[in-house]
């Protein structure tokens, strides 16, 4: 019963996990990319949903939309401004330019909210479920997570814009060709993975502690999730997401959580030398 | 970063070259391959300026006179300048060696920051445990780096672009938990002391290994960078396809480069360690130790030899002035000014230069 109790914990962190690595394989699929600011905007949507309760008691449950919309917001601001400036320049750019960006957004933190840690605390303690004693902020944490990742998938399935979306991570100049205005898909995009990455703040906010450099710890998770389930995946990155979030949990309980820290980079370099093109992705 | 000039013609690259803002086609940011011997045709049929024959000689001069005034530094400055000197002479050998690799092929590793841990903890334990003189500690520190960069650099230098840098972050990150875990050996989080070296004359001994290394990777890059083992890193950079069915064993050559890069971080690390002390993980693996070799060298400009010394002198010193104006602030100025640079200076100090015309456009630079 312990077992099963640590692997349906794992199962749970993964769908927050999954919400984190959607934006930032969206992101990566239109503009080929690698944004390493993204676990930055989660960490701005964490200290948000903090901010909002400490200062005037918002409910977290409330504060996470009101945060998400204002990432959506920098997420356009951002790509308008500096990342627009470097998609189809050589690697090298995109990469110092996003990793110059998270450096920036650290040490706005540091100065604003300290490198103390912080958590909110809500939705404590746990409930009885089927006999597993389950904490109550990871349910609903999950619950969020799920019901996010599905409106995300349900919304780049069926809407039209979506498909311009996946149209545009498919081959950009194809669907420039056929009429998409792909600059403004781009600029979606990155404010549709912002707001993403915030939502996954706000829940780690309610299950761990939050502090400024928090997103270093997630994007090495990221990188592992889109490479497990091969990039552009949506449905595989969801595999790959409770699939990691199952193997630290059970490392932390087998082993210890040193080194389960180490489980996600570990997965992310056996995977990238065996089968570089993930276990579900397509070949580039 | 590819211009746009003639040359551009004779290119097979599905990447179009980016349009400079405004729309207006200026003179091209450095395309050092164009003064290559085989460069495009209108350029080879003229003769070789004469500066380009006199610049040895004036790269010659200069070096002897800058390392002798190194070597004096110390009998005549205090000891804080002594220190900055070595932060500077540090920040050129991460910057040097990462460009080696990165500068020359285009492959961006974010594994420097690895390579610099494992070579500071491979000198301090062996210093530790005492179990060799302090100087053959160092090498061996080198030497360990290269084995691992032959190792790991097999099969990730066959992955393209994005992946390379993931794998070499997740590396760097894998090499930080292990060497936390491994108590036994490492003292894990609580990190290794080291003897205090109390004598100016035994501390002066890091910065004079520190300057022998600077010496030693900028003289190695500048025999790579106007070699003809250079000029096919260079391809590979530009168009590794290309360059493949041109019958360069691209693969090998990464290989060699990467080789040769990984081992001045790792001497550089052990050295580093010796002089500060004391090591943990989480300081001398951090990402930040990579990126600063990256910003340097991009400040300077990437893929020259010149770049990330100008890069190391300037970024250093700036760091400085900002981190005694305001710590606090330190991080995010750093963020930003890394910003701006991608932005508004993609080829970096020497392109502009180059641009101004104070500086010739040459492959020697």
């Amino acid at each position: 019963m312990d077992l099963l109790q640590v692997v349906v914990s794992g199962l749970l962190l993964g769908g927050v996990y999954a919400l984190f690595a959607a934006g930032l394989n969206m992101i990566f699929g239109v503009m080929r990319l690698i944004n390493l600011a993204h676990g930055e905007l989660m960490m701005i949507g964490a200290y948000l949903t903090f901010a909002l309760y400490a200062a005037w008691n918002v409910n977290p449950l409330l504060a996470t939309p009101i945060a998400a919309v204002l990432l959506f917001g920098l997420g356009l601001l951002l790509q308008q401004f500096l990342v627009e400036r470097v998609v189809g320049q050589p690697l090298l750019s995109s990469l110092l330019l996003t990793f110059g960006l998270s450096t920036l957004l650290q040490g706005i933190a540091l100065n604003r909210f300290t490198a103390n840690f912080r958590s909110i605390p809500y939705l404590s303690g746990s409930v009885d479920l089927f006999g597993l004693n389950i904490s109550r902020s990871r349910l609903v944490a999950f619950a969020i997570a799920l019901l996010v990742s599905g409106a995300t998938y349900a919304f780049l399935r069926v809407s039209r814009f979506g498909k311009a979306i996946r149209a545009t991570s498919q081959q950009a100049d194809v669907a420039q060709v056929c009429g998409i205005n792909v600059q403004q898909v781009r600029l979606i995009t990155f404010g549709l993975g912002a707001g993403l990455a915030s939502i996954a703040g706000s829940l780690v906010a309610m299950i761990f502690s939050i502090y400024p450099e928090m997103g270093t710890m997630f994007i090495g998770k990221a990188f592992a999730i889109i490479v497990l389930g091969g990039l552009g995946s949506f449905v595989g990155a969801f595999a790959g997401a409770l699939g990691l979030g199952v193997a630290e949990t059970l490392a932390a309980y087998w082993i210890d959580t040193q080194i389960a820290q180490g489980v996600s980079y570990a997965v992310l370099v056996t995977v990238l030398v065996l089968r570089p093109s993930g276990l579900f992705g397509i070949r580039e | 970063m590819s211009g746009s000039n003639a040359g551009d013609v004779f290119r097979l690259s599905s990447t179009p070259a980016p349009m400079p803002q405004g729309g207006v086609i200026e003179t091209p940011l450095p395309e050092r391959e164009s003064d290559a011997p085989f460069g495009t045709p209108q350029q080879a049929s003229k003769p070789l300026p004469a500066w380009e024959h006199r610049l040895g000689w004036a790269y010659t001069v200069v070096l002897a006179v800058v390392t002798i005034g190194l070597i004096i530094l110390p009998s005549r400055a205090n000891d804080y300048s002594v220190s900055l000197t070595l932060t500077v002479l540090l920040t050129i050998c991460m910057a040097s060696s990462w460009n080696l690799i990165s500068g020359f092929t285009g492959y961006v590793s974010f594994g420097h920051a690895g390579f610099f841990g494992i070579g500071a903890y491979t000198g301090a334990l062996l210093i530790y445990y005492d179990v060799v003189h302090w100087a053959l500690a160092m090498l061996l520190a080198g030497l360990m780096t290269t084995a691992i960069a032959l190792v790991i650099g097999y099969p990730t230098l066959r992955l393209r672009g994005p992946y390379f840098a993931i794998t070499m972050l997740g590396l760097t990150e894998l090499a930080r938990i292990i060497v936390t875990s491994w108590e036994s050996l490492t003292f894990g989080g609580r990190g290794v002391y080291l003897p205090i070296l109390y004598e100016r004359s035994e501390w002066l001994t890091n910065y004079y290994a520190m300057l022998i290394l600077t010496v030693t990777v900028v003289l190695l890059s500048y025999a790579v960078g106007t070699s003809r083992f250079g000029l096919r890193l260079f391809s590979i950079r530009d168009d590794e396809g290309a360059a493949q069915a041109m019958g360069i064993d691209t693969t090998r050559h990464k290989l060699a480069a990467f080789a040769l890069s990984s081992f001045f971080p790792g001497v550089a690390g052990a050295i580093y360690a010796r002089h500060t002390g004391y090591i943990d993980p989480l300081a001398f693996f951090a990402v930040i130790w990579s990126i600063r070799a990256i910003a340097t060298s991009i400040l300077g400009g990437q893929g020259t030899i010149l770049g990330p010394i100008i890069g190391a002198v300037v970024l250093t010193l700036v760091s400085e002035q900002v981190w005694a104006l305001d710590p606090n602030a330190y991080q995010m100025i750093f963020g930003g000014l890394i910003v701006l640079v991608v932005l508004f200076m993609p080829g970096g100090l020497i392109a502009l230069l180059q641009r101004l015309a104070w500086l010739p456009r040459s492959r020697r630079l």
